[in-house]
């Protein structure tokens, strides 16, 4: 660390910066010295230092503007200003304008090798943490992979999520269950400012008011029977952070007057509590439920709505996004594979078109779980329809086909061939024709059986 | 240099002979380093020593003064001693290493004149606990250390021993 480590003295007493320079050499460093304020930014164009030593009082461009300009053109670098003449005004000044420390000339070498450990220290951390954050950061994008997307709704969906996330507005997610609204909010969470501060979730709909209050608000000790030690709330947690509150439209009107109240001063009390505690987060809230017929109902509080609904994100359900499903299907596959160690190496074409068709009234959450069950049944290296027949067939969607007569029975006899995989007998005893007029339509559509068979 | 304690110096000699295998020599005994006297400071300039030092027309490949004298550098407040890093002249200051007890008084000259020709033959301070190479900020951190380099440093100064002479053999005043 220490040989890697570049240091500059800026000094206009030659005697000094030879005398430090030969010091910090022993000391195995790498050192570059410099007269002037000038010289010294002259030697930044294209260089970096991570320590500089620079003494304040110098002709020409003096310590404490040379200090500015350093943290202007290289911030994460530790400045330590020197001096001949302590003065606290001054060093008060420098620390200001983001000096690390100062040292008065000529120093005890105790205070010289205490301040160089400690500044040697500070920039290992500085190190490390960006290392440590570029790390997350990968595992933040990996993360971030999980979601999908394809289809041209959730491609907008994204961008969108790509500018409203380094704002600290609120914002409403809304979508039926199972589309992955976590996914989405945790997603703004990690491309927000507050990526490397807490995400903390709560499910409003699973917890009954008092319960919900205590787990949001916290409480102090005695608050209640059973309050045995204080406990943070949720919203305490999230500080620097980014709360989560799903199913929103489950709470009562009460709750929406005491979370709007602390949305509004950032403040709040603990239960039992009498000094209030603040807490800087973001909300994200998700509902499945339409609010404004609520609102009609007087089941929604109309100020509290507006308030957290500053931005809108509405998740279409997996049926109005068909080009996603392959492409989750394969994901979720991918994973269940790794997980159980099967070979499975993908689906049928039929598989895929059952998939499709399928109305997915559980979304996203529903297509996992059945390609989990699919992987765990199948037998051989693909999944066909028959790892896939205990889906309701009753859902699956009867879109009313659209085109002309000619382009809607070119589709169907495609398909059909394609569902008996080229056989034209069967094709045809399926279609309730014979196989000449068969064999002159697909003549007629150029179909051919290879291309059917699967 | 100067009224000088020449068992101290006898002692400095003999560690580098038994410890570093370095052929010794004690010069006749100079003046005090008046020139390098700074009375603002009320101490000796220990760069000027070795200034001074570094001129004198002397075959040997290493020139070590030893002074009784308070030695400092334009940025330390004192040093126990001061050397050229690679170079050819060193110094070592009595005036802090002295206590009641001669026998500690002379192990710590003994150390610093080590530290201070471990930087004439090119070694820079190590962070290994216990090595002598450490730098020292306070007479407890010196007495703390051994009379011996850490391995690494050790291979290094027997290295660069071997590149300077062959095999050992040299004279310091």
């Amino acid at each position: 660390m220490k040989s890697s480590t570049h240091i500059m003295v800026v000094d206009d007493e030659e005697t000094i910066c030879e005398a430090l320079m030969a010091w910090f050499v022993k000391d195995g460093y790498k050192v570059e010295t410099a007269l002037s304020g000038e010289g010294a930014l002259e030697y930044l164009q294209g260089n970096d230092i991570d320590i500089f030593l620079v003494d304040i009082k110098m002709p020409g461009m003096n310590g404490i503007e040379l200090l500015s300009r350093i943290k202007e053109k290289q911030p994460a670098a530790a400045v330590i200003m020197m001096t001949a003449h302590g003065s606290i005004q001054t060093a008060v000044e420098a620390m200001k304008l983001g000096a690390s420390d100062y040292l008065c000339k000529p120093f005890d070498p105790d205070a010289l090798s205490l301040l160089m450990e400690r500044v040697m220290m500070q920039k290992t951390l500085q190190k490390e943490n960006t290392i440590l954050k570029e790390r997350l950061l990968e595992q933040q994008e990996e993360a971030a992979d999980v979601f999908i997307v394809h289809s041209e709704q959730m491609r907008k969906i994204f961008s969108t999520v790509d500018e409203v996330a380094p704002s600290s507005a609120p914002i409403l997610i809304t979508g039926e269950t199972g589309v992955g609204k976590d996914i989405v909010a945790r997603a703004i969470h990690l491309r927000s400012q507050r990526s490397y501060g807490p995400f903390v979730a709560v499910n409003c709909g699973a917890l009954s008011e008092s319960l919900l209050e205590s787990e949001l608000f916290g409480h102090e000790k005695g608050a209640f029977t059973g309050a045995m030690k204080t406990r943070r709330g949720r919203l305490e947690m999230a500080d620097s952070g980014t709360l989560f509150l799903d199913e929103i439209g489950e709470i009562s009107t009460k709750m929406q007057i005491v979370l709007l109240r602390v949305l509004e001063e950032k403040q709040f009390l603990r239960l039992g509590g009498s000094s209030p505690v603040s807490s800087d987060f973001r909300l994200i809230t998700a509902t499945h439920r339409d609010i404004p017929p609520l609102i009609k109902e007087k089941q929604f509080r109309e100020d509290f709505y507006y308030r957290i609904n500053v931005i809108k994100i509405h998740i279409p359900p997996l049926r109005e996004r068909q080009d996603d499903i392959p492409a989750l299907a394969d994901h979720f596959l991918k994973r269940y594979v790794e997980d159980t160690g099967k070979h499975l190496e993908g689906f049928t074409q039929k598989a895929i078109e059952h998939l499709i068709s399928y109305s997915w009234p559980g979304n996203v959450r529903e297509l996992r779980n059945v390609i989990e069950r699919a992987v765990v049944i199948a037998r051989g290296y693909i999944i066909g329809t028959d790892e896939l027949k205990f889906l309701d067939p009753g859902k699956l969607s009867c879109e009313t086909p659209s085109g002309t007569l000619e382009q809607i029975e070119m589709n169907h006899i495609k398909s059909t061939l394609a569902s008996c995989d080229g056989n034209i007998s069967h094709t045809a005893k399926k279609l309730g024709i014979n196989r000449s007029t068969l064999s002159r339509k697909m003549k007629q559509y150029q179909l051919t059986t290879l291309s059917m068979a699967k | 240099m100067g009224k000088i304690d020449m068992t101290a110096v006898s002692v400095i000699a003999a560690n580098l002979q038994a410890i570093l295998g370095l052929n010794t020599q004690i010069l006749p005994v100079q003046p005090e380093p008046e020139y390098a006297f700074l009375a603002r400071r009320g101490q000796y300039d220990g760069g000027k020593i070795l200034h001074a030092l570094a001129a004198v027309s002397d075959s040997s490949q290493f020139m070590l003064a030893v002074v009784s004298v308070d030695i400092f550098t334009p940025i330390l407040t004192f040093v126990f001693g001061e050397s050229q890093l690679g170079g050819k002249a060193a110094v070592v200051s009595l005036f802090r290493a002295k206590s009641k007890n001669l026998e500690q008084s002379y192990n710590r000259a003994a150390k610093i004149a080590i530290h201070e020709i471990g930087h004439l033959l090119g070694i820079v301070h190590c962070r290994t606990p216990d090595c002598l190479m450490g730098f020292s900020n306070n007479l407890e951190k010196l007495d703390s250390l051994p009379l011996r380099f850490c391995q690494a440093c050790e291979f290094e100064a027997r290295r660069r021993l071997r590149h300077l002479f062959g095999e050992p053999g040299v004279k310091a005043p």
